[in-house]
């Protein structure tokens, strides 16, 4: 079922100077699709971002908009919007005259332009704003007149550059389900950029991780948090246990992998490299199994620090063949935790599916 | 021992702040009045005195005022004076924002460089730059001679120079910049993704500029025309040096009164109507903004 996609961004390379920001960045874009581009600052995700809204140019690949190559057309012709990361309100336009303002420039009828206008307050909760000016507006009500703005003029394809970032938490979390709510409302394919891992998983269908200009790792937020492929997925996605060794042998999925701490036992997803080829083991703190009366042969770490977090605790501890790593296990604080020391030795264990074999960089 | 009342300790610091304070409020209140208004207020007073046989009567009258209305030229060398000003802030507010445009539009690296060099005229004195424009604009000089090269004209054109054509040239060059920096300084405080956001929203860059940069250039734009109009309409010494008899403008007047005529009263009569046309001007360019155009 291959379905010409609404976006792809073929092979597209940028560099500013001698800096290489993009490489060989491949990314489609579906219909009615919420699409989160998330990466550490200074991965290129703006960029890709600033590529596709027409803001920057590009030195090799191309852009495609339902088959046909956007290089030719201008900012103000590309049937998508933007909404800004300091969302560019304009200071001097009410919020009806911001929000109207695509279809004015249109030159569309004064009464189409306020009826629409009002319509499209309506839907993002701000009714009774119109004759309001940016200055007299939340963070929260900002966000919503930029968003109003943006959908007015029924683009297949919303870009927003990190618009939550400005806000205080409780507002945030807020904010992210509005997004969530209109995008599904809207049928619009939303192109969202973050460096907020969290913030990607709670609203993407799909997640694309960027890291130095080049993708990491695509596909559903469950998927990228269960199986990452590559180290940088896995420790920017969620808390990981990362340990280095070497693999010696696979059975099928099933890899066995020698490390300083011994022998351990991982689980593939997708080619399994060649014996002998150094790789990494990540584990996720919550998989971790602690045990207090330890069978012969058991993984035996000293607990270094106890974290109370409210509904979970966090346990450090260190094995002594392993000095670099402080490995992480997360606990919720219900059970039967209270009686750990710090300085008291435990066998940690894992489930072999539990722990992910990854390539080393 | 009794202790001593709370109020009587904290007396001395709280009566050292006062003293403070009315410091300061007088310092506020005391150096405007002394540099500004007490100057401005000595001329409107002897502008109501006379002047009799050489010898200034120290009684309030409003004849100066009157004679302004009523006697000689005066009344029409001071529209005709509007005038001419009112036309050379026009050009002016077109040519400056034309220019501030032009630049904003560049990239910040030449943007400086282009100012700077539109800004270079301020540096130089005024002899040197009066004298570049007579020499420009004289029957031998370098327009005429162009034109004769190109053979456009077979004879120098003398109205270049000591008409009324030649002072609005003249005073258009010499205050170009003071209208060009206010409006550029408006249009630099425009943030850059406005126009990125215009863009996106399907605007044309001339319905950004429509929209977005000349609005919000206004306040500049309302400053350039303020400093156009206020150093044009008092300038006594320009009209002079490329208008020759035809340069009689309202400045040279009151310049006369005060060098020549040695009538003090009414050059300080006439010098507050100039002092409150240009008042006027400012109230006027005030009334054109919006308060959600300044951020």
């Amino acid at each position: 079922m291959r379905v010409q996609p609404l976006l792809h961004l073929e092979n597209i390379s940028k560099r500013y100077g001698s800096v290489r920001v993009l490489d060989g960045i491949d990314i489609t874009v579906a219909d009615n699709e919420f699409l989160t581009i998330l990466g550490p600052s200074g991965s290129g995700k703006t960029t890709i971002l600033r590529i596709i809204g027409g803001f920057e140019g590009i030195d090799g690949g191309r852009l495609m908009f339902e088959g046909r190559d956007l290089a030719s057309v201008p900012i103000n012709r590309r049937p998508f919007n933007t909404v800004f990361q300091d969302y560019a309100l304009f200071h001097h336009m009410n919020v009806a005259e911001n929000v109207g303002y695509g279809l004015k420039v249109r030159g569309r009828p004064k009464a189409e332009i306020a009826a629409k206008v009002a319509d499209v307050l309506e839907t993002v909760g701000l009714g009774a704003l119109g004759a309001r000016y940016p200055a007299q507006l939340s963070g929260g009500q900002r966000q919503r007149v930029a968003l109003a703005r943006a959908i007015i003029c029924e683009p297949r394809l919303i870009l927003l550059d990190e618009p939550l970032s400005a806000l205080d938490v409780e507002l945030r979390a807020q904010m992210q389900r509005f997004l969530k709510s209109l995008q599904r409302r809207l049928g619009i394919a939303f192109v969202f950029i973050t460096h907020d891992q969290e913030e990607a998983i709670a609203l993407s269908d799909r997640i694309i991780v960027v890291h130095r200009g080049r993708i990491e790792q695509e596909g559903a937020p469950e998927q990228l948090y269960r199986r990452p492929r590559t180290p940088f997925t896995a420790a920017f996605l969620g808390e990981n246990n990362l340990i280095p060794g070497t693999l010696t042998s696979a059975e099928g999925a099933v890899c066995q992998v020698e490390t300083a701490a011994g022998r351990l036992q991982a689980t593939v997803d997708g080619p399994v490299p060649s014996p002998g080829s150094p790789v990494l083991l990540a584990v996720r703190p919550e998989h971790i199994t602690l045990t207090a009366n330890p069978a012969p042969g058991a993984l035996l770490a000293e607990v270094a620090e106890i974290r109370f977090l409210g509904a979970n605790i966090l346990i450090e501890l260190r094995h002594p063949a392993l000095p670099d790593t402080l490995l992480k296990v997360r606990r919720l604080a219900d059970g039967g935790t209270t009686g750990l020391r710090i300085g008291q030795s435990l066998a940690i264990g894992w489930a072999a599916a539990d722990a992910a074999l990854l390539a080393a960089s | 021992m009794n202790p001593m009342p709370s109020s009587a300790r904290s007396g001395p610091p709280r009566r050292r702040g006062i003293a403070r304070d009315l410091l300061w409020h007088g310092l506020n209140l005391g150096l405007p009045l002394l540099f500004v208004v007490l100057p401005i207020l000595s001329f409107v007073l002897v502008s109501f005195w006379t002047l009799k046989d050489g010898q200034i009567v120290h009684v309030l009258t409003l004849a100066n005022y009157r004679a302004f209305f009523t006697e000689g030229s005066y009344l029409q060398v001071y529209l005709s004076t509007l005038a001419l000003s009112a036309q050379v802030t026009l050009i002016n507010v077109v040519l400056a924002t034309a220019i501030a445009v032009f630049i904003f539009r560049r990239t910040p690296r030449t943007r400086f460089l282009i100012l700077m060099s539109f800004m270079l005229p301020l540096f130089m004195s005024y002899i040197i730059k009066i004298y570049s424009i007579r020499s420009i604009l004289g029957q031998r000089g370098l327009l005429n001679e162009g034109l004769l090269a190109l053979g456009l004209i077979d004879q120098p054109i003398e109205a270049l120079l000591f008409s009324r054509t030649a002072i609005f040239i003249a005073l258009a060059v010499l205050y170009l910049p003071y209208a060009i920096l206010p409006i550029y300084l408006a249009l630099d405080r425009i943030p850059a993704n406005y126009l990125a956001a215009s863009a996106d929203l399907g605007a044309t860059p001339l319905q950004a500029l429509r929209d977005i940069v000349l609005p919000l250039g206004r306040p500049g734009i309302a400053a350039g025309a303020v400093f156009t109009f206020i150093l044009t309409f008092g300038d006594f010494v320009t009209p002079q040096m490329v208008g020759g008899t035809q340069g009689f403008t309202f400045g040279r007047i009151v310049f006369s009164q005060f060098g020549l005529a040695l009538n003090w009263p009414l050059g300080s009569a006439l010098a507050v109507i100039l002092l409150a046309t240009t008042l006027l001007a400012v109230a006027l360019a005030g009334l054109t903004l919006r308060r959600e155009h300044v951020r």
